[in-house]
């Protein structure tokens, strides 16, 4: 399948600015998808609201464009009426974390199959470079014009300790390490959740001395540190997204019993 | 195989020029039909992929491209013989 | 699984169970909350996972999104709350609308606002149905008083919001939710089934039918269906900033429940013609419907179904009378729409019974009332 098979073609260009990373996950996606040559017709996505939850509008498939912060509710009900049916959600830090945090948790929880892409741009892009809850401590946001004097979530640590199956956190800058996660994810039966620290030069970077996309892209090359690595490291575990480090690697990869095989949905996979 | 940046897609951002590690790509000066500054292609026989018949080293430019911009093109004869 | 054709004593919640099990529901989400909690009870013995799905989700925001995520499964389904709960998916009631999925959502009502009475019965929250998402969208809503309609209301809230692609509501409440009655379970039983899109012509969901009710595109049938909350063309483009796009798009959600009134709304007519004319629906129509039995001289129009406004037999009960009562367990909600009708039908004397507190009015209190107004 080529790209632009895969995407609709004349849905483009997309809407998202020069440099800006969701273009970048939506490469490593096709890439992973079409290396499985999983059924596209038989793969539903989800996203809510925010940049990276257009993502779903621009795939030439079943999409489901749903209200801000529900797309894993969304994707449960569609999943179970309609075992046959992969779904997909993308999500950014906003709609997962912060108004979607208690769908994001129990979803892990449930352990529904579904592939979880979350691009994490540490802001609100879409309504003009807000705090998230992503937002690293003491970095400027238009709602934190003083810095950020909270401190950040870890999405994939909470992941983890919820439940999901599978946990990767990459940034986009390793891309190739990135396919791979999403090839895993993909193949996964169960909760797979996949984080991807990405660039926002328009809202974030701009903001915070980076305004070139390549600047942040250094940034990520400089400050990731390998999970395997950061075991010995002294790191403040509420902190370390991204003011210190941000870790990257496969956090978990375990096989807990999916939600649908429990209750004897229809068949799987 | 050579990459050919698509003028209609580049937005310049120019992540393609620094993510290459043998420098293949540089900042363009020209506008581009949308209204960007297009990266260009300065330097695509210093590519992974030059000479390889088609098999895949890098690929970091297409896949880091935010804007689908970048795909692989058969070289000519002439460019397969730098 | 079907409950089999027979006579049966049993809860309103519970009447509510096998009427959704005798109209196919096949997904059902819900969270506990007093008074709807036993429907949810119900159907986690009903749908056991291969013949239906039962999920208890972590809100009731969860629940709405679950069900209309199963809808565009291709599959029937259902969530129950109660107020709260009902506040809660109010957004997800205007992305349904918006989006045209038909699902069904029972409101046992209570007491409010806020947590209220949890046990107690109230009917306010018959404006928030219809007004409760922002924007301009209509709904279907029916209001049992009964055990039998409890069963016979939710299979119909299934069979419209299927036929028009819309949610559709079973406002009942803690009295009638609780009331323990006898239920008739006919022979046949008339289910609508979802009207599909087919797959001869790629375009043929957004053909604009008669009806302005387009084709089901099932999620996973090839359609490449895009639903989106935002405005969007006939064909799926998202379009936000086009005026008469969303002009078209929301006339044409509205307009395809507006124009078939005729074909939703359902009443109850007691002694059509007398001089005066109680307006009422849910268990507020109880204590008046006993009145109207016995007394020759008050009429009875209950409103089985409340949206969209059942405008024609409001306009000809107040046309041929000289005074209405509307009595409600609210501080007047559906008095004022029943009110506009009656002046428009030319009826001078539109009087109001409400009762709040959680107790739906007795007839000693509607008669005091009439007594009033001179009525009897």
């Amino acid at each position: 399948m080529e790209l632009f098979e895969f995407y609709r073609k004349d849905r483009w260009p997309h809407v998202f600015c020069p440099g800006c990373g969701i273009g970048t996950v939506m490469n490593c996606f096709y890439r992973a998808f079409n290396e499985l040559e999983l059924p596209l017709d038989k793969t539903a996505f989800i996203g809510g609201i925010g940049c990276s939850s257009r993502i779903p509008l621009y795939i030439n498939s079943d999409a489901l464009h749903t209200t801000h912060g529900r797309a894993i509710a969304f994707a449960t009900g569609l999943r179970l009426a309609k075992p046959e049916l992969k779904t997909v959600v993308f999500t950014g830090d906003g709609d997962l974390g912060a108004i979607g945090g208690n769908h994001f948790i129990n979803g892990c929880r449930r352990n529904v199959d579904m592939t979880v892409i979350c691009i994490n741009n540490n802001i609100y892009g879409m309504t003009g470079g807000q705090a998230s809850i992503t937002t690293p401590h003491d970095y400027q946001s238009t709602t934190t014009p003083y810095g950020n004097k909270e401190y950040p979530f870890d999405l994939a640590e909470i992941a983890v300790a919820a439940g999901a199956n599978y946990v990767a956190r990459w940034t986009t800058r390793h891309v190739h390490e990135l396919t791979r996660s999403l090839k895993a994810a993909l193949q996964k039966k169960g909760f797979a959740f996949v984080e991807v620290v990405s660039q926002c030069p328009t809202n974030f970077g701009r903001r915070n001395k980076m305004a070139d996309p390549t600047q942040m892209l250094e940034w990520f090359r400089q400050s990731s540190v390998r999970r395997d690595k950061t075991k010995a490291a002294e790191v403040d575990h509420v902190d370390l997204n991204l003011a210190g480090q941000i870790t990257i690697g496969e956090f978990v990869d375990r096989n807990r019993e999916c939600y649908e095989e429990l209750i004897g949905v229809g068949k799987h996979g | 195989m050579k990459p050919v940046i698509d003028l209609k897609l580049c937005k310049a951002c120019n992540i393609c020029v620094y993510i290459c590690p043998k420098k293949c790509y540089s900042k363009g000066a020209d506008l581009s039909e949308i209204g960007y500054f297009a990266a260009v292609v300065s330097a695509a026989e210093k590519c992974y992929n030059h000479n390889r018949d088609g098999k895949m080293i890098c690929e970091l430019c297409v896949l880091s491209c935010p804007d689908q911009a970048i795909s692989w093109h058969p070289e000519t004869e002439e460019e397969k013989r730098k | 699984m079907r409950i089999a054709p027979g006579e049966y004593f049993l809860q309103g919640n519970e009447a509510c169970v096998e009427g959704a099990i005798a109209a196919d529901v096949r997904f059902f989400a819900g969270y506990p909350i007093t008074p709807s909690t036993e429907i949810a009870e119900g159907l986690a013995h009903r749908l056991t996972g291969k013949d239906g799905v039962f999920l208890q989700m972590e809100d009731e925001i969860a629940c709405i999104s679950a069900i209309i995520g199963a809808s565009w499964g291709g599959v029937k389904a259902m969530t129950a709350t109660s107020g709260p709960g009902f506040s809660l998916m109010q957004e997800a009631i205007g992305y349904a609308a918006m989006s045209e999925t038909p699902i069904v959502v029972v409101n046992v009502m209570r007491g409010g606002p806020s947590t209220g009475q949890p046990t107690r019965a109230s009917q306010g929250d018959v404006m928030q149905t219809k007004y409760g998402s922002h924007g301009d969208y209509q709904v279907i809503a029916f209001a049992p008083a009964s055990v039998q309609e409890m069963f016979d209301l939710t299979v119909d809230a299934f069979n419209y919001a299927e036929k028009y692609r819309v949610p559709s509501f079973l406002l009942s409440d803690a009295e009638v939710g609780h009331m323990r009655g006898l239920l008739t379970v006919p022979e046949a039983i008339n289910v609508v089934e979802r009207k599909e899109k087919g797959l001869r012509r790629p375009d043929e969901a957004y053909d604009v039918p008669d009806d302005l009710v387009h084709p089901f595109p099932v999620f996973g049938k090839g359609h490449k269906t895009m639903i989106t909350g935002m405005t969007h063309t006939d064909k799926s483009k998202i379009e936000p900033e086009d005026v008469k796009v969303h002009q078209e798009l929301v006339k044409r959600l509205s307009e395809k429940i507006l124009r078939s009134r005729k074909d939703i709304n359902k009443w109850e007519l007691i002694a059509p013609g007398s001089k005066t004319m109680i307006i009422s629906y849910g268990s507020a129509a109880l204590g008046p419907k006993e009145i109207a039995a016995k007394d020759d001289r008050i009429g009875l129009l209950r409103l089985k179904s409340l949206w969209p406004l059942p405008e024609e037999p409001i306009y000809e009960a107040a046309r041929q009378c000289d005074q209405i009562l509307v009595c409600e367990m609210n501080l007047g909600m559906m008095y004022w729409p029943i009110k506009r009708i009656a002046l428009e039908a030319g009826c001078k004397r539109i009087e109001l019974l409400s009762k709040v507190g959680g107790e739906p009015p007795t007839p000693s209190e509607v008669r005091h009332k009439l007594r009033e107004m001179g009525a009897i």
